[in-house]
């Protein structure tokens, strides 16, 4: 068994490889790119970017590095699936659900589609559904994902419950494919005053989610087994649906069909706001977006992300659609070239208020 | 783990060469062996410094978190490791690839 002092270390060797992969490295392929690029970079597409760059040998250790510090943060001797396999018993055992208290229901029969279970989401072995240890492996796996926030990677959450807070308080949250409870934990503390729910496929996920809730002593959330675009809660249950890194791991259908149970289980006026990647500065940041996804296990990034947004939302009933770029960290938004980041958008719309008010 | 005894496609390739793609695999690992064993070592000689014995359980036990120093030095270490990949020239001389093979 690998000793806790050996994991830290092993990962924080990972994690200065990404840094660097995400500062210095990226920093150089897209030096190159523009030296090639010239004046004709505003005009160009994903595969006029691809042309120039991906035969570029500090591309390829690029695109190399991407794939295989995500496949070693995992896999491997210091990786966190097995750090999780060899303590199950002791993490599973701390482990205090809240079954008994009400704070998490699941659903042993759910089907789960085809889209959720073929494919292992980031690399993770198994993904995030298939083992009781899962949920720790992807907490742990998640602290990372945002490189240069380090340890402020949590601040995220917090801010989009600000944003949210900007527009009014909310009383009844639903928060779709809430996984641990990143982003549902923030929204409950915010508002102390609201009923939040969190659904999830990830029975493992959620196990984490309603304990981690429950250690942290926030009583007005809880956390349902359910399929995002079929809740099973009635309709116009909520006056505020969100979701956070949720859409781009569906296929296109799904996420229509997402957008119409939202619609649905939302009150006349409620609003919906998605936390995900959608805005793009130019075509090389696209490009890079769309390759991030294949290398990481995440199919729909593209797919997703060439979805005609705005026309879907107001299609399924939404008004006053925004579609605006999120900062990270003050620091930290699309105008910076010289970082990789995620495209962190907020896509928001509201279903209208019924004709007799 | 029964690695072959599952069913999984092949990696991906990023090099022309899909030995390099390989290669670098094993680099990696090594490095990481490395830094881990670098690491034991820092500890090590703490516990030294300090109690002039070693403390198995201390050794064993996670820094409570990861400070700026560790995360630093992590950084010092990855900077030395992949600056190789910038295929810029330390010292200036003749530059890419040569041969000595006779032209047709």
């Amino acid at each position: 068994m690998i000793s806790d002092r050996e994991l830290d270390a092993g990962q924080r060797f990972l994690l200065a490889c990404k840094g660097w992969w995400t500062t210095t490295l990226y920093s150089r392929v897209r030096e190159e790119y523009v030296k090639r690029a010239g004046e004709a970079d505003a005009a160009h597409s994903v595969s006029d970017v691809a042309a120039i760059v991906e035969d570029l040998t500090v591309y390829r250790y690029f695109s190399w590095l991407e794939r295989h510090l995500q496949r070693m943060k995992y896999s491997g001797r210091y990786g966190l699936a097995r750090y999780y396999d060899e303590r199950r018993e002791n993490v599973l055992g701390r482990l205090n659900a809240g079954e008994a208290d009400g704070m998490l229901e699941l659903r042993p029969d759910i089907k789960l589609p085809n889209y959720y279970t073929s494919v292992d989401i980031h690399q993770h072995p198994g993904g995030v559904w298939s083992d009781d240890v899962a949920g720790f492996v992807y907490e742990h796996g998640a602290r990372t994902t945002t490189p240069l926030l380090g340890e402020a990677h949590k601040n995220l959450h917090v801010r989009l419950a600000e944003l949210v807070a900007a527009e009014g308080e909310p009383s009844r949250v639903l928060d779709l494919g809430c996984g641990f409870g990143k982003s549902t934990l923030p929204i409950a503390e915010r508002f102390p005053g609201s009923r939040v729910e969190g659904i999830d496929f990830s029975a493992p996920c959620l196990r984490l989610a309603a304990g981690t809730a429950k250690q942290a002593g926030v009583a007005n959330v809880r956390y349902r087994q359910a399929d995002a675009a079929d809740t099973g809660f009635p309709d116009a249950s909520f006056d505020l649906v969100t979701s956070t890194m949720l859409l781009h791991e569906l296929p296109p259908k799904a996420v229509e069909r997402v957008l119409s149970e939202a619609e649905r289980v939302l009150q006349p006026g409620g609003r919906m706001v998605h936390l995900d990647f959608y805005y793009f500065p130019d075509a090389f940041a696209r490009f890079m977006h769309y390759g991030h996804g294949r290398r990481n296990n995440e199919p729909f990034m593209q797919p997703v992300a060439e979805l005609e947004l705005p026309q879907l939302m107001r299609r399924h009933g939404f008004t006053d659609v925004k579609i605006v770029p999120f900062r990270e960290a003050d620091d930290l938004g699309p105008e910076r070239t010289d970082t990789w980041r995620f495209p962190w958008t907020v896509i928001s719309g509201r279903k209208p208020d019924s004709p007799e008010a | 783990m029964p690695e072959a005894a599952r069913d999984r496609p092949e990696e991906q390739v990023f090099f022309d060469d899909p030995a390099i793609d390989a290669l670098l695999g094993v680099v990696m690992a090594l490095a990481m062996e490395h830094y881990v064993l670098r690491d034991r070592l820092r500890a090590m000689e703490e516990q030294l410094v300090r109690a002039g014995q070693v403390d198995r359980s201390a050794l064993a036990a996670a820094p409570a978190s990861a400070g700026a120093d560790d995360q630093r030095d992590a950084a010092a270490f990855v900077e030395d490791l992949l600056r190789p990949i910038l295929g810029i020239q330390e010292a200036s001389g003749a530059g890419g690839r040569f041969s000595l093979k006779r032209k047709a």
